[in-house]
């Protein structure tokens, strides 16, 4: 009786193997989105999401090194406002934040949106009017709250004072600044459309605007940095005392022009103890200069984190617009169309009622538990393992720790109680006979900084093999199957 | 030319032979046993045949005077299967020519590489004419039923050989007239030589622009002093000088002594296994008569059977209802596996009353290699149990017991005859039944003799415990005896090869002016790993080899151990001559710093007599491997990515907490 009953829940969160290509469909009600809250998987991505990222994909040209889904404007564009390519792009923005289906409609009360993100792309290359109408569509589907973060991507030479101010003016109060580089000659051999003076005259802007809240962002592993280089970035970062730092390590991505002139590892690239070398110099003197290293490639002043970002790093949804971007929704990731045309297509059906972005209905909790695991390891704060272990059981709690246990003793691991104190390695082992004591002597697990960050990838795998091979699913699920 | 080149020759032909299987319209009712597939093709062969002759198949016209059991031994390619094939299509015991020029090829490739494709067995019936006139029913001309027991053509199998020439009295020494004679020639003569037997020289492949037959005969005469005159020249090729085989055959081999008046004797000469049918035995009736119906014994076993089915293979199983003495065929019996059937065994009547003295049994299988088998993935045990247990059903001459390894789990020890007998076992594995294997480093035999008197035999490295309690008082490692056959100006590399392999000259002599042959002793263990590969390549492939086995030789060994990171990996454990253990030791931990990747700590890979490191390699910690780069929501390819790395280690085995990949295991095959 009971599987009769609720068998569109079970379904929807049994773990099934996902289909390779996702099929979106309009099978489930609100109902059955309700009911999934009550069920025994704690943090639901089914809440209402509170959050929203918005990909303005205008550059001025591609980075050498950028795989992004980008529209490039030509170098000479600075001014768009008369672009019948920006104007008709803000147009299918609204349209698509207009055509979404409100995930709250049962609640009483709206959630309004506590963070808004400008990605790209090159955002501050849009005219304030038409980021001013995207908030104001934004406003008027959800809301969004008085002390909402809105933040914005800008590049160096898009932006002059008065356009800072006119953003302000809109809301926008977090600037991500893409500096990328404090060397001329790096700044032009990854293709940027500006140079390093209109990196200063940017520094000048945000500072003389009076934001508060701003970002460098900077890329590590160039082709022919050198480790004086590098230096000299992080200082000149750091002098121009930003309250965020984002150290991004360069990626050679497959269909780029560095892709294609360059294999990673081998001259100019770095090698791969150069790189790890950056990394660490990168940790090293921000931390010296109070930063604290609070994500894999994010350092920030005392309470400055990215509040945005801690969405997806605390496995919450949130909404996306805009071309090529992912949202994640009712326990979906959705990623739409990368390139204009199919973009355009998919707002239509959108609009339409054919295309729903947002429900899954084939929520695994295998893959929920990658995901937490994934996300929440890039953080300093790390797996929160008491939260963890009342999704999906203690067993498997106790399997990660097994695995994880050597890299504690090797220095990559550190597991953390309440207090944010590091448990010692041989009060785990004692602990690992009886569950209930490592309960209460283990809160968190988290990478070590730098020498855990830097392996993520080998060391977020070992959770992966765990978590494949884990067949205790939680009971609600068992049932289900 | 070499046995090794055979095999990798048909390897490639292999899937071939999968595409013709798959494509026979014949093959649902056929068994996926490869033995099976081959014969049902020979039967589409002789149907029209078949049925025909059914009926007239009377045995009784066939009294041992007219009765000729014969084989052909020859080095390998020389053309024994082309001449078998063409002896059976000159007695219309198989069509010729029916479209399909690859038939005979497919057929023999199914023979050379399934080790279950035994010494096959071919009854003929052929009228001799003599003198070239018929005598139309006159007293000169008299149907024969000759027996063609064929041999498997490699070295491994050479105690098939020998099962195989117990029940014939002579022989066809076939021997390339371009190549002359070659190791193997050498090892098969002395086999027919030993056994007493009519050898009959036959100089194949004079068609070719390169037969120099004369030469041949020369070589026959210095090497095992066979008249020249005797020597039939052949083309198999092309039909020339075939006609004078089989009147050859006829007029030099005896027909067999059997008593026709004794109480029954059969030799136990092979057995396969038919899903429909069970177990098929192959015999040759020494004395007496067996009829259908009879209640016979084996005198290995004691166990009693009904001969249910009798007849004989013409080619394929043509019944008869009784064999008489003196004749070959096949009897089924109800046994249920193989393992019934003791090859060599000698079956009589059960209720015979005189005590029967057993025949002369053969050779028993002889394990010479030992290797672990483990699944690739520790989960599919079950899967590869299942999967050489099907496989054992047909080749009863493997053995395997279980064992269990910390670095590997769950898996199989296995007993070959020989390398390529091992190389077949893990082909067909792979092939047949879709298993994927880590095969352990093959080790011989060896035997351990302890202060107290004990003795170990160790067929498992790992099993030989690195530091005993008792002192080890003396080791003896499996010799065998190797023929090598060679150009003459290969001597010198040849010979310091050997000298490597710790051989010992026994023999040294010219063949003609330009061919030397060579007898060594030498330890098995040298010849397990890579030896004939690198005899080929400073012989530019001009040499051929041979072996037989040979007692054991007490000699100076020691267990190297492979340490990762302190700890021992059984499975990856050797016995080495102590000459060698430095260099092998060295070798191996170097192999293993190319195979290993390096992992988030540093690893160290030593190689260790006892307590006494030998090598040393360090493999580095991994540095970094992280992706910093702001994705945004879109997390996907990033998890894919992680995917597929715990995919990658998933099909590590997991030592300690080093991750191996497979290949590893691989790579120590590759060091002596
Ligand atoms: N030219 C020539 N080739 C032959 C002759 N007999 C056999 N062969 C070829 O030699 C190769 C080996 O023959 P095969 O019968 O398989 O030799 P086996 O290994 O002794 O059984 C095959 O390619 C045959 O076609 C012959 O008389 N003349
Ligand atoms: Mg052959």
């Amino acid at each position: 009786m009971l599987k009769s009953t609720f068998t569109p829940i079970f379904c929807a969160l049994a773990p099934k193997p996902k289909p390779s290509t996702r099929v979106i469909t309009n099978t489930f009600s609100n109902s059955t989105s309700t009911v999934r809250q009550n069920s025994s998987l704690k943090n639901n991505p089914t809440i209402t999401p509170s959050s929203a990222y918005i990909h303005l994909p205008f550059c001025r040209k591609r980075c050498h090194y950028c795989d992004f889904p980008i529209v490039a404007l030509g170098s000479a564009s600075t001014q768009t406002h008369d672009d019948p390519r920006v104007i008709n792009y803000i147009q299918w923005l609204c349209r698509e934040i207009n055509a979404t289906k409100i995930e709250d409609e049962l609640d009483s009360a709206k959630t309004p949106l506590k963070t808004v993100f400008f990605g790209g792309g090159t955002p501050s290359l849009v005219p304030p009017s038409m980021v001013g109408t995207v908030l104001e569509t934004l406003k008027m589907k959800f809301g969004v709250s008085e002390s909402a973060e809105i933040s914005m991507e800008m590049d160096p030479g898009t932006f002059d004072y008065k356009k800072m101010e006119e953003m302000m003016l809109l809301g926008v109060n977090r600037v991500s600044l893409g500096v990328q580089a404090f060397q001329e000659k790096l700044l032009k051999s990854c293709g940027r459309a500006h140079g390093l003076e209109e990196v200063h005259e940017a520094i000048d802007i945000v500072k003389k605007c009076g934001v508060e809240n701003w970002s460098i962002d900077l890329i590590a592993s160039l082709p022919h940095q050198t480790s004086e280089m590098w230096e000299e970035s992080l200082r000149l970062a750091i002098e121009a005392r930003p309250t965020h730092v984002s150290v991004y390590d360069l990626q050679i991505e497959q269909g780029t022009k560095f892709g294609r002139l360059y294999s990673p590892g081998e001259f100019p690239l770095p090698s791969e103890t150069q790189s790890a070398d950056f990394y660490t110099m990168a940790s090293r003197m921000l931390r010296d200069a109070n930063y604290s290293h609070y994500e894999i490639s994010s350092y920030c002043k005392s309470g400055y984190e990215c509040r945005h970002n801690f969405t997806y790093w605390k496995y919450k949804p949130f909404y996306a617009f805009g071309l090529g971007s992912t949202s994640f929704i009712g326990g979906l990731r959705f990623s739409r169309p990368r390139k204009v045309n199919e973009y355009m297509k998919f707002v239509e059906n959108l609009e339409n009622g054919s295309v729903n972005s947002s429900i899954d209905d084939n929520i695994n909790s295998k893959d929920k538990a990658l995901d937490v695991v994934m996300l929440s390891l890039r953080t300093a704060r790390g797996l929160d393992l008491k939260h963890f272990q009342e999704s999906f059981g203690s067993s498997l709690v106790l399997s990660l720790v097994e695995v994880y246990k050597p890299y504690v003793e090797s220095g990559h691991v550190v597991f953390l109680d309440e207090q944010r104190r590091a448990v010692r390695i041989d009060d785990i082992n004692n602990s690992l006979l009886d569950e209930t004591d490592l309960e209460r002597r283990v809160a968190y697990m988290r990478l070590s900084d730098p020498n855990g960050f830097l392996l993520s990838n080998e060391l977020i795998a070992l959770a992966f093999g765990v978590i494949d091979s884990w067949k205790d699913y939680p009971s609600a699920l068992q049932e289900a199957t | 030319m070499g046995f090794l080149r055979k095999a990798s020759k048909t390897l490639k032909q292999s899937n071939y032979v999968s595409l013709l299987f798959n494509f026979n319209p014949l093959s649902s009712r056929i068994t996926h046993e490869r033995f099976s597939i081959t014969r049902a093709l020979f039967c589409t062969q002789s149907r029209q045949n078949y049925t025909k002759e059914k009926a007239i198949i009377d045995l009784s016209q066939y009294p041992p005077e007219l009765v000729r059991n014969f084989s052909i031994i020859a080095h390998v390619d020389h053309g024994k299967s082309t001449l078998a094939d063409r002896l059976l299509e000159l007695t219309g015991t198989i069509k010729k020519g029916l479209g399909q020029p690859q038939y005979l090829d497919k057929l023999q490739v199914e023979r050379e590489r399934g080790i279950t494709v035994k010494a096959q067995t071919a009854t003929m019936f052929y009228k001799n004419i003599i003198n070239g006139d018929d005598f139309k029913d006159g007293k000169e001309s008299s149907n024969y039923l000759l027996n063609l027991i064929d041999t498997p053509g490699h070295v491994d199998f050479s105690y098939e050989v020998s099962r195989s020439l117990a029940a014939c009295q002579g022989v066809l020494l076939v021997v390339d007239a371009a190549q002359g004679v070659q190791a193997q020639t050498v090892a098969n003569f002395y086999l027919a030589f030993e056994s007493n037997l009519a050898i009959i020289p036959v100089i194949n492949k004079i068609d070719q622009p390169t037969a120099d037959p004369d030469r041949v005969k020369g070589q026959l005469k210095s090497m095992f002093d066979l008249d020249p005159s005797d020597a039939l020249l052949t083309s198999a090729k092309t039909g020339v000088g075939l006609e004078h085989v089989l009147p050859a055959v006829i007029e030099r081999i005896p027909p067999p002594p059997g008593k026709s008046e004794s109480s029954l004797r059969m030799l136990l000469l092979d057995s396969y296994f038919d899903e429909y049918r069970g177990v098929i035995c192959h015999v040759a009736v020494v004395d007496g008569a067996l009829r259908k119906g009879d209640k016979i014994s084996s005198a290995a076993t004691g166990k009693s059977y009904e001969a249910m089915d009798i007849g004989i293979m013409h080619p394929e199983l043509t019944p008869t209802g009784i064999l008489f003495t003196g004749q070959v065929g096949y009897v089924i019996t109800g046994m249920r596996t193989t393992k019934e059937a003791r090859i060599g065994d000698t079956i009589y009547h059960t209720k015979s009353t005189v005590d029967v003295e057993p025949l002369p049994g053969f050779k028993a299988a002889k394990h010479m290699v030992f290797s672990g088998l483990f699944p690739a993935d520790g989960s599919d045990f079950e899967a590869l149990s299942h999967a050489i247990e099907k496989l054992t059903c047909n080749d009863a001459s493997v053995s395997v017991t279980k064992e269990t390894s910390t670095a590997l789990g769950l898996g199989f020890r296995c007993g070959f005859l020989g390398l390529l007998h091992m190389d077949v076992f893990h082909q067909r594995l792979e092939q047949e039944y879709g298993a994927h294997i880590i095969s352990t480093v093959p080790t011989v035999p060896y035997i351990y003799e302890y202060s107290d008197g004990s003795k170990l035999e160790v067929q498992n490295p790992a099993a030989l415990p690195s530091n005993p309690k008792q002192r080890v008082v003396a080791c003896w490692e499996p010799t065998v005896i190797a023929t090598i056959v060679m150009p003459s100006e290969y001597v010198g590399p040849v010979i310091t090869l050997l000298s490597e392999r710790r051989g010992e000259q026994l023999e040294y002599s010219f063949i003609d002016s330009q061919r030397v042959f060579m007898k060594y002793r030498l330890p098995l263990r040298e010849i397990v790993i890579d030896f004939y590969n690198e005899l080929k390549s400073i012989t530019s492939g001009y040499a051929s080899f041979d072996y037989e086995d040979s007692d054991y030789q007490p000699s100076d060994l020691v267990k190297l151990d492979i340490l990762l990171n302190g700890q021992a990996v059984d499975a990856m454990a050797t016995i080495v001559h102590n000459s060698k253990s430095y260099r092998v030791g060295r070798e191996l931990v170097e192999k293993l710093k190319k195979v290993i990747d390096r992992q988030m700590f540093e690893i160290i890979i030593q190689a260790a007599i006892g307590s006494k490191i030998i090598a040393r390699e360090t493999v580095t910690a991994m540095r970094k491997n992280v992706l910093a780069k702001c994705y945004g929501g879109d997390i996907t390819r990033k998890k894919k990515l992680l995917e597929k790395q715990k995919e990658g280690k998933k099909r590590m085995k997991r030592v300690g907490s080093v991750d191996v990949p497979q290949e590893a295991f691989h790579e120590l095959l590759k060091v002596s």
